[in-house]
């Protein structure tokens, strides 16, 4: 599910990923909600998978909806590589 | 060759015809219509260890040949018992409770057999859980890949039928109920969800 230089956004909230789904389908990015991996151990085990090329537009959708994330990694050589942290985050 | 025209029933009565030929003839050739009467036959037919050839006799319409030198009444049996795990979706929605939480859970769920390491033989959707397999799903390209790493997935093509859903299946095979009955008896372990 999860390929080369795929980026997931990783939620800390069943609910916030469910309504950032929502949302960015509702704007027609493509996305997919999948199981965060093992190795990302998260709370509520979801994260959205998009690619580099939306980036952009779905973190500024994010954003615009105070729903972003609270990280952002990429997929490369079999690990995953965070690019991006909520700095609200405590 | 005896030759039976199941052209124009509906599902199941082709694989319970053919069922009932091959108990007195032992081979035979079905004339079919294409589809799902078509696969279901087929799959019933190699199942049971029969060769099945196929020629197609006009649009929408196939002769199947279906051969052998096993006897029926053992060929009967030939899908052996205790021959698998199957899993069987009654439901686009895991568990009572709210919907939206049901519809995630068995999104979840399905994306999750990927990493799992006892996989089940086969996958079989029945009523809503036919919205898995058809347009619009967010599990088809998981259940793609199931289906590459050997899982069997099956609609039920009633359900197919009554939802509006025959031509918007995605992923798998249909099945019918006798196949279906056939294959939640025949397994060592079946799982409902």
């Amino acid at each position: 599910m999860i390929e080369e230089g795929h980026l997931l956004a990783v939620f800390n909230s069943a609910h916030r990923v469910m309504k950032a789904e929502s949302i960015l389908k509702a704007l027609n990015l493509p996305i997919l909600l999948i199981p965060a991996p093992r190795k990302l151990l998260t709370d509520c085990g979801l994260a959205i998978r998009f690619s580099e090329d939306f980036r952009d537009c779905i973190m500024q959708a994010l954003a615009t909806e105070s729903l972003l994330p609270e990280f952002v990694t990429r997929y490369e050589n079999g690990k995953f590589i965070t690019i991006w942290t909520d700095s609200s985050a405590t | 060759m005896k030759i039976i025209d199941c052209r124009n029933m509906a599902c199941p009565a082709p694989v319970i015809s053919v069922k009932k030929a091959l108990e007195e003839h032992g081979e035979l050739q079905v004339l079919l219509d294409n589809g799902a009467p078509r696969e279901n036959v087929g799959r019933f037919a190699r199942n049971r260890g029969f060769q099945v050839s196929e020629e197609q006799i006009e649009t929408g319409a196939w002769a199947l040949s279906i051969t052998s030198d096993v006897n029926i009444t053992t060929s009967c049996t030939s899908r052996d018992l205790n021959s698998g795990r199957v899993l069987l979706i009654t439901s686009n929605c895991l568990g009572e409770g709210p919907e939206e939480l049901g519809r995630l859970l068995m999104k979840n769920f399905i994306h999750t057999l990927l990493e799992t390491r006892d996989q089940p033989t086969s996958i079989l959707f029945l009523n809503s859980g036919i919205f898995l397999t058809t347009d619009g799903s967010d599990v088809l390209e998981a259940l793609e890949k199931l289906k590459g790493m050997g899982v069997e997935i099956l609609s039920c093509g009633l359900c197919l039928d009554f939802f509006g859903c025959k031509e918007k299946l995605r992923v798998g095979g249909t099945t019918n109920m006798l196949s279906t009955a056939e294959n939640l008896l025949s397994a060592a372990q079946v799982i409902k969800l």
